[in-house]
């Protein structure tokens, strides 16, 4: 007779590797809403003390309480499905951030911060992969899992892409104004720094070319990729994102890189 | 679940077809007219109605087009292009990432414009491979401390 000490020693740890996924893309979602937390914080206010009455919106969609309301509920659903383990709680948090993130799509104060919009389709995203989580084939789910996060963000690139297709972006005019006249961020203070306007409009417009060339290549491209090398690809590239031109777009593609990071579960093919 | 329900997995194919919607609409957008216009109308709040809009909700349109705004405190047109903008600041008549139309209903940009309760006017414009829209709105005191957003009529159609 074995020493039961002995036996429970020798098993190896196992990692639901569903489980695991699942919880990074939660993360994801998380650290993207309370990115701006403090920003949104003083939205709220703003809000409160301005309120707009523009009768394109129905009344709800103009409410501010409905609005701050929804934001925290959205967050709060992220959080309890991040740490339950009740299969059917999951389903509920995961169908209450796609609801919440549905508002905040089409409401006044929100609809025009993509911070939502990429919540939304990993949220869409999160409910087809909690349903299947109990599935027997784990390697199939993950499989599927990744293919469906890679067109998700193949599609997102390529909407930043195509709108990009455009001579104000090709010349470079539109990122001179927004990023490289005056925006207070080390890429840019480091370039006024360091040329003249004439330089920087020269480095804007080789700027915004690669970010369509980027963009769009990505687009079209990404999803080919097999699952670990476009997840790879995928977070490097929505990092470096944020890291070269808004540390607040992270807000935004914090979703989407835990989203990426999905296809790093799927087992390498052997050889 | 059973075998057939996995060989059935509706969700997944569902996300499949949304995803190939968007892109298709995406990709026709340079060439479609229509699709372009849709989205230009979606940036500037003017589609036909409130659920045309909405429904283009999970089209991602992260720094798309080339969006002007202009704000002043007196309507457009009265301006005497030799005098100063009173508002004649670092914003005015500049490039705005996409939704040029939340100058007035975002957070911080609303701040900067409608706190001091007054008339303001804003007009936008969005431009995308030689089709253009421009939009004028304008923030009226409701007297409570909020605004009314009304559109000014295109006086060129």
């Amino acid at each position: 007779m074995s020493d039961p000490q002995t036996t429970i020693a020798s098993e190896p740890i196992t990692i639901n590797r569903a489980v695991l996924a699942h919880r990074i893309v939660q993360l994801g979602l998380l650290v993207g809403l309370v990115w701006k937390w403090s920003y949104f914080v003083a939205s709220a206010k703003v809000y409160l003390s301005i309120p707009l009455l523009d009768e394109f919106f129905p009344t709800v969609l103009r409410s501010a309480p409905l609005l701050i309301a929804t934001f925290l509920v959205t967050i709060a659903s992220i959080v309890l499905n991040l740490v339950t383990a009740s299969r059917s709680f999951q389903l509920t948090c995961a169908a209450t951030t796609l609801i919440g993130s549905t508002i905040l799509c089409i409401h006044q104060g929100s609809y025009n911060d993509m911070t939502f919009v990429t919540t939304w389709w990993t949220s869409l995203w999160s409910l087809w992969f909690i349903y299947h989580l109990d599935d027997p084939d784990q390697e199939k789910l993950l499989q599927r899992a990744a293919f469906l996060s890679r067109i998700i963000v193949s599609m997102i690139l390529l909407g930043g892409g195509v709108g990009k297709w455009t001579s104000e972006y090709w010349s470079g005019d539109v990122f001179f104004d927004i990023y490289f006249r005056d925006r207070d961020f080390w890429v840019f203070n480091l370039l006024r720094d360091n040329f003249d306007v004439d330089e920087l409009h020269e480095i804007a417009k080789w700027y915004s070319r690669k970010v369509i060339v980027i963009e769009t290549v990505a687009g079209l491209g990404l999803w080919l990729l097999p699952a670990r090398w476009a997840a790879i690809v995928g977070v490097l590239l929505l990092t470096s994102i944020a890291l070269f031109s808004n540390f607040l777009l992270f807000s935004v593609l914090m979703s989407l890189i835990g989203l990426s990071i999905v296809g790093l579960f799927v087992k390498a093919p052997t050889r | 679940m059973n075998a057939a329900q996995q060989r059935r997995d509706y969700g997944f194919i569902a996300i499949v077809i949304l995803v190939a919607i968007t892109t298709v609409w995406l990709l026709l957008m340079p060439w479609v007219t229509a699709i372009a216009s849709a989205t230009l109308n979606r940036f500037h709040l003017r589609s036909s109605s409130f659920v045309t809009w909405a429904i283009q909700f999970p089209i991602p349109s992260m720094y798309n087009f080339a969006n002007r705004f202009r704000v002043t405190d007196v309507p457009p047109g009265l301006i005497d292009p030799i005098l100063e903008n009173p508002l004649a600041d670092d914003l005015a008549n500049r490039y705005i990432n996409h939704f040029p139309s939340r100058v007035f209903t975002f957070a911080d940009l609303r701040h900067l414009y409608l706190k001091d309760g007054r008339d303001r006017w804003l007009t936008i414009q969005s431009s995308y491979r030689g089709q253009q829209v421009e939009t004028r709105m304008h923030a009226k005191p409701d007297g409570e401390g909020g605004f009314v957003l009304l559109r000014i009529p295109d006086q060129s159609q």
